[in-house]
């Protein structure tokens, strides 16, 4: 079924040319800041995305032919505008940071071919399931431990070993999600069928609550001691969705959002952190140079980039706190527009809606839970940055998938989307998918159910 | 499980189509509000980034620029330059990121950085390397007219106005104080606020471009524009009426006499009068001779009480009273530009230069061509009549009386040997003890038997005494360096 990797050549060939294009009018502009020393870098990346797709072929012929274009084109535009940033005191240029990408890139693609090479069957890893869970609450309080724990810009989820910084949280994200796949094909059935009557609500019984509690505990403690709103409120939604998702309970997705609620009033009451972070997202306009700046300063950025942007390498040369991690869609917006917004929320549905074809499609319920769980780890995380840039929620510091800045969101986001092309190739001769070898895209669900 | 997925998708398409709809919101409804904010500076941020053409002098002096930002730290890319600074601080302007710009740098804005539909137009092959025809611009102003002016005046206050009456252009354009566009238009935030607080706090407000923002009593030059108005109006020629040798004139229904200077007796013809500047004269004429309504048609025919074409911002108008027509009192002191006459230097440069070409007043401009980089024409200006106060004849009649206040009359400090040069003086007395006055002094000069070439009006402010030789004593020697060096070099 080499049709599949067909497709997915002339997608990737279009996000390679998309790419190239966009650095070549960016940096025609005759006031276009892109330095012209980054072109090795930029094709290099390039050439590492081509890459990945030669190790699809070889590794994963049957895997789904739309994720990894369109994590490219990601990945290649958010390239081209970090390398684009104004200059600005004591912070790296677009250059470093340029260069500094093409190593993460680098470093994530190699994860992404290591992942197919070693994962030669996502059931092979259901085995660990424990080891999963205690390495990803390990790795979650990492950063608490003194002495390699690092707080930068008000979070705490950093550690650093001598000189290089990562976040464990985004390796966790993903290690937890296999932990909750693993445990809930295991023990689903159980937690289905036991029942325990309190008023309306048909509850599980409270011994298979334990979970659900402790992972409750963890993103507080991650909220509290960290101050990452962002990804306990990921994880949280992560397990709370995967427990209805196997269990078909929506008595889990009451509870859970109960406990969600209690925990926010909780935090919002007792953290100043919490509360200022909602404060802000209410009405930025209170203190614009200091705390609503960032807010503020992104939304000029958006609003000036109108309907079809500044054009590339063209944007204001005010640089918003974060422009190339958490708040490159502010930069997306300014630079390319309306327009180019919207391609980038299309982009992350597009993943999202093949992330979601590839669970229902899959067989096991490990597989399923698993893609599920990856899946709402992406959509999740995009929504959140994307929603908090555009002040439709809260802002909360996280990186958009593929495009920002930063090592660890590249490298684990290229691990996860290696896992879910892994779950997808899979060979279906029973099953014909003539839709996948157009490039279609068919209603999300394939109705095995 | 596959139903629960089904949900879960769209659920979060639901999300996905919440962030479209207030991606939406920002990108249309928002957007006026939030680039109107005065918080948000990407607006300006964009213009000041723009690239900007070059000014250039009549001279070929560099008169402002714009290079690469040395402080490449800083957010903007490029720093305005000004190499002639204070000099020509009220003719280029101030290009500032916090306070917009002024003089030509706010008029040609558009044309600098290319904006205007004709040059995006011809730039349309350019479409890919934006930005890039700018327009670099010569003005009519010289560098070494500017730089007489300057000296002469020194540090009174005052302002020195040169033009070529045939077309209009502004050869110098001084007053003093004034103020250095470069440390208005840096790229050091912190500098250029504390520059302008400090010139904003000056005295005599430097920022004002004086010359020709500002008005001032004309006095006794006004007299060129009563004597014209009355050569117009066929009331007065150069033989009638012959006005009564008296020492002052008591206008109807008052009994303020205006007097001459030291109660001197004085009368006769326009040319006579003229050449001693006889207020009693002068004021009998206005009143009685053309009367009130002509009065102030024919100021308003020589551009008092109108706007002045000039290709600079804000410029104010000059001012002639209109309901000195009900008040004859009032019409005699206005007809000696006292009162509540007023007008800028520019004006009565214009009033001089009037007179030397043949009675039609040319639109005053100071921007001569805009070429863009290849060295092609975008834009330049043609020599276009404004006005036509005199007819030829009246003009020519007006030009040889004012000849003769420079050869034997109040003017006597403008001769210059081997040109024909025209001229009057003024004292605008402020009213003060010791008096104290406005001292002017208009004029033109050109070859001998030619057109003049250039015409001039200066004015230094608030001098010692009030003697109608004060204006010649002052002003004069200013006038007169100025004609000379635009003489000599044509």
């Amino acid at each position: 079924m080499t049709n599949r990797r067909n497709t997915e050549l002339g997608l990737m060939l279009l996000a390679v040319i998309i790419t190239a294009g966009a650095y070549v009018l960016a940096s025609l502009g005759a006031e276009a800041r892109i330095p012209a020393n980054v072109v090795p870098f930029l094709v290099i990346v390039l050439g590492l995305l081509l890459g990945a797709h030669v190790a699809l072929r070889r590794l994963a012929p049957d895997a789904d032919p739309i994720l990894l274009p369109v994590a490219a084109v990601l990945n290649g535009l958010g390239y081209v505008l970090i390398a684009g940033l104004p200059p600005m005191p004591n912070m790296p240029s677009g250059e470093e940071l340029a260069r500094q990408q093409a190593l993460w890139t680098a470093i994530g693609v190699g994860a992404f071919i290591a992942t197919l090479v070693v994962v030669k069957r996502p059931r092979d890893l259901e085995r660990y399931r424990y080891t999963f869970a205690l390495v990803g609450i390990g790795l979650l309080l990492l950063p608490l431990i003194p002495g390699i724990g690092r707080e930068i810009n008000g979070s705490r989820i950093w550690v650093g070993l001598g000189p290089v910084n990562f976040q464990p949280g985004e390796v966790a994200k993903v290690v937890l999600a296999l932990f909750f796949a693993a445990y809930l094909a295991d023990q689903r059935e159980l937690i289905a069928t036991s029942v325990w009557k309190l008023g309306p609500l048909r509850l599980p019984d409270p011994k298979y609550l334990g979970p659900v509690v402790i992972a409750w505990l963890v993103t507080l403690v991650v909220m509290v001691y960290q101050k990452d709103l962002g990804s306990s409120l990921m994880f949280f939604a992560l397990f709370v969705v995967m427990l209805w998702v196997a269990t078909d309970r929506p008595s889990f997705l009451v509870l859970g959002g109960g406990l969600f609620a209690a925990g926010a009033w909780f935090a919002w009451s007792a953290f100043s952190h919490v509360r200022q972070r909602v404060d802000i997202w209410l009405d930025p306009w209170q203190d614009p140079s200091d705390s609503g700046y960032q807010i503020i300063q992104g939304l000029f950025a958006m609003g000036f980039g109108g309907l079809a942007g500044t054009g590339l390498g063209l944007g204001s040369s005010v640089r918003i706190p974060a422009s190339e991690s958490d708040y490159i869609f502010a930069v997306v917006v300014e630079q390319l527009g309306l327009l180019g917004g919207t391609v980038v929320i299309v982009a992350f549905l597009l993943m999202v809606g093949a992330g979601l074809r590839i669970a229902s499609l899959a067989e096991h319920a490990f597989d399923k839970l698993l893609a599920t769980g990856l899946t709402l780890l992406l959509g999740v995380q995009a929504f959140l940055i994307i929603g908090g840039v555009t002040r439709l929620l809260p802002l909360t510091g996280v990186t958009l998938p593929f495009m920002s800045y930063g090592g660890s969101s590249l490298v684990v986001n290229y691990v996860l989307l290696a896992l879910l092309l892994r779950i997808s190739d899979r060979r279906r001769a029973t099953v014909p998918s003539v839709d996948a070898d157009t490039g279609a895209m068919p209603a999300v669900g394939g109705g095995h159910g | 499980m596959n139903r629960n997925i089904r949900r879960l998708g769209v659920a979060l398409m639901l999300c996905y189509v919440a962030l479209f709809v207030k991606l939406n919101w920002i990108q249309v409804i928002d957007a006026d509000d939030l680039a109107n904010n005065p918080l948000n500076t990407a607006p300006i941020r964009q213009d000041f980034n723009r690239a900007r053409g070059a000014i250039t002098s009549g001279d070929g002096v560099l008169l402002a620029e714009s290079i690469p930002n040395p402080d490449v730290d800083s957010e903007f890319d490029r720093l305005r330059v000004y190499p002639e600074g204070e000099l020509f601080g009220h003719v280029t302007g101030y290009f500032s990121f916090q306070f917009g710009a002024s003089g030509l740098e706010r008029e040609y804005s558009e044309e600098l950085t290319g904006q205007t539909f004709g040059q995006q137009v011809r730039g349309f092959a350019d479409l890919f390397v934006a930005n890039e025809n700018v327009g670099n611009m010569t003005v009519s102003v010289r560098q070494d007219l500017q730089q007489i002016a300057r000296d002469q005046l020194g540090e009174r206050e005052g302002s020195v106005v040169a033009i070529d009456p045939r077309t209009g252009e502004i050869l110098s354009f001084w007053s003093y104080p004034t103020f250095d566009p470069n440390a208005l238009s840096g790229t050091d935030i912190e500098a250029t606020e504390q520059a302008w607080a400090l010139y904003n706090l000056a005295p005599g407000t430097p920022l004002r471009a004086h010359q020709y923002q500002d008005r001032y009593f004309p006095g006794s030059t006004f007299k060129v524009v009563t004597g014209s108005v009355g050569l117009e109006t066929g009331t007065v020629t150069n033989d009638e009426p012959s006005y009564p040798f008296v020492s002052g004139y008591t206008a109807p229904q008052t009994d303020l006499v205006i007097s001459n200077f030291g109660g001197r007796v004085c009368g006769g013809t326009l040319p006579e009068i003229l050449a001693v500047s006889c207020n009693s004269s002068f004021a009998q004429m206005g009143t009685e001779t053309i009367g009130g309504e002509l009065m102030v048609q024919g100021s308003e025919s020589w551009g008092f009480n109108r706007d002045v074409p000039i290709d600079m911002p804000a410029p104010a108008q000059s001012f002639f009273p209109p309901d000195v027509v009900s008040n004859p009192p009032k019409l005699a002191q206005s007809s000696i530009g006292q009162s509540d006459v007023q007008a800028t230097p520019l004006q009565m440069a214009m009033v001089a230069g009037a007179v030397a070409n043949g009675g039609t007043m040319m639109r005053p401009h100071l921007m001569t061509e805009i070429r863009n980089r290849q060295g092609s024409l975008v834009d330049e200006a043609d020599p276009e009549p404004w006005l036509t106060p005199l007819s030829p004849t009246n003009a020519e009649t007006m030009r040889v009386d004012m000849i003769g206040v420079v050869e034997d009359g109040t003017a006597t400090a403008l001769r210059i040997p081997g040109f024909e040069v025209g001229g009057k003086t003024g004292t605008a007395q402020l009213g003060t003890d010791p008096p104290r006055s406005h001292t002017w002094i208009i004029g033109f000069a050109g070859p001998p038997g030619q057109p003049a070439t250039v015409a001039v009006a200066v004015v230094v402010l608030d001098q010692d005494g009030g003697s109608e030789a004060t204006g010649g004593r002052v002003a004069g020697p200013i006038a007169r360096a100025v004609l000379e060096a635009a003489l000599a070099r044509p």
